[in-house]
């Protein structure tokens, strides 16, 4: 009897699943993202991880539509692998459903909160919960679950109403303890052992400033 | 009296050929040591970056001139001073051995000056290697591997531009050059105290390695540890401190200052007491 429930009840799932759409005003968003061919941006980098001290650093952007965005810079940069996929195309890259979580406030916006779900293994995403600035038709912030790489939580801002594409995005991560060779250590350096345990994983933050856009 | 008595004693320095030999062997390890940090400057990197890598793309070069120099600056100050200590305190070792120094005390020349300008001369030695050596790594390291960011570890992963990594590691052979004065300082005392070459190298050694083992010691004493010497030899490595605390760097510069110009002195007193033979 529980096997015939538990097939029905299953059964029921992969119906309504298959039934689901994607939320419309997710698909305008895309839209209106797949209207960008192209841009190019200069960048500047704030790094604020509990154990690294970095400067401020400058970069440039190019993205190209259906080609993965290209950085360049004089110095040594650190990019998030994630959050600057503004034209949503790894979002869009594998099947997915959404599910709508109802309606938020964030930054003093009314932002309408959705769950993106992948369908199948193909996706390196587990979850995302995507904030739909639905007025101004573009992301206000989204939290990413990866399979590998932890969970990413990515704040935009934008400079006018009408943007589309940000002025300042916030990457925020879980970064691990880092595994430091000996010999490296200058010959005074201490472990502190405590310490090191209590950073076993801690949140990191990129500030990126993006500004001079080239929209194609 | 004491600028022929200078020129006398170089010219005797550099005439002795383990003075050749010594700067040949300090070149030697320099190649050794720059060919040895290319590799270990890629794994420390691999290692270091490991866990950044999950997260972030990284654009630009970290193995490089910079990274080079800092690895030749923490692997050079224990081989280098043992090499200097030997040359230096052969000035008044040497004199002793082949009985040269009752020859040089028939001249008019006081004890007081003759042993200022050995222990003058050790200086300016120490410091014409220590220039070689830094315009040679320089040269190697950036023509080789050219220039980029510098990444160090102390407690925090310390990321520098390459303009400031420059001034930092130039700040840092500046400090290392009164680390190295202060061994030879030390090695030549010694040498007034033990005449013998062979028992002044095997002590200047020993008090080598139990420098190197303090400055690794805790004894839960950080305000007497801080002026103790054996910490102070490493002064150098605060220049790679992200937020650089210059009052602490001068005085821990000066207090080894201080502590070279103690030995020196001593050494001086040393010898103008000591009967010549």
């Amino acid at each position: 009897m529980i096997k015939y429930l538990s097939l029905i009840a299953a059964l029921c799932c992969v119906l309504n699943t298959s039934a689901q759409e994607i939320d419309a005003d997710l698909i305008a968003i895309k839209e209106r993202m797949d209207a960008v061919n192209g841009f190019t941006a200069d960048l500047k980098l704030d790094l604020e991880a509990p154990f690294i001290n970095m400067p401020t650093k400058h970069a440039s952007m190019k993205y190209q539509k259906g080609k993965d965005i290209k950085f360049s810079s004089n110095d040594f940069v650190v990019l998030p692998k994630r959050g600057l996929d503004f034209a949503l195309s790894e979002l869009f890259e594998h099947p997915f459903i959404t599910v709508n979580r109802g309606e938020e406030i964030l930054h003093g916006i009314s932002v309408k909160v959705l769950h993106v779900i992948p369908i199948g293994d193909e996706s390196d995403m587990a979850l995302a919960t995507l904030y739909l600035d639905t007025q101004n038709q573009r992301i206000a912030a989204s939290e990413i679950t990866t399979k590998k790489q932890g969970t990413y939580k990515l704040d935009m801002q934008y400079a006018a109403n009408q943007d589309s594409l940000p002025n300042y995005v916030e990457v925020s991560f879980a970064i691990e303890k880092l595994k430091i060779p000996l010999n490296f250590m200058g010959s005074d350096t201490k472990i502190d052992r405590k310490a090191m345990r209590n950073i076993d994983t801690k949140t990191g933050k990129i500030k990126l400033k993006i500004t001079n856009y080239k929209i194609d | 009296m004491m600028i022929p008595l200078l020129k006398a004693e170089l010219f005797k320095l550099f005439r002795e050929s383990k003075t050749w030999y010594a700067i040949t062997a300090v070149l030697l390890i320099e190649g050794i040591i720059l060919t040895a940090a290319y590799y270990q400057g890629a794994t420390i990197l691999e290692l270091l970056l490991d866990n950044l890598r999950q997260s972030f793309y990284f654009e630009g070069n970290l193995l490089n001139g910079n990274l080079l120099l800092y690895i030749i600056l923490n692997s050079l100050w224990f081989n280098l001073p043992l090499i200097l200590m030997i040359v230096s305190s052969a000035l008044i070792t040497e004199e002793y051995k082949n009985g040269t120094l009752k020859t040089v005390m028939l001249q008019a020349v006081s004890k007081g000056q003759l042993i200022t300008a050995k222990y003058i001369a050790s200086f300016i030695f120490t410091a014409l290697i220590l220039v070689l050596l830094m315009l040679t790594t320089f040269i190697l390291a950036y023509s080789i591997f050219g220039n980029g960011d510098l990444v160090v570890y102390l407690g925090t992963l310390n990321f520098f531009p390459a303009d400031e990594a420059f001034k930092r590691i130039c700040f840092a052979f500046a400090s290392g050059l009164l680390s190295m004065l202060f061994f030879t300082t030390v090695s030549l005392t010694l040498g007034i105290l033990l005449k013998e070459p062979a028992k002044t190298w095997i002590a200047s050694a020993f008090f080598l390695i139990l420098c190197s083992l303090l400055l690794k010691a805790d004894f839960g004493l950080p305000t007497v540890e801080r002026f103790f010497f054996p910490k102070l030899t490493n002064a150098w490595q605060h220049f790679f401190d992200y937020e650089l605390n210059m009052n602490s760097i001068l005085i821990d510069n000066l207090l080894l200052a201080g502590y070279t110009a103690f030995f020196a002195l001593l050494g001086i007193f040393l010898f103008t007491k000591k009967d010549i033979g």
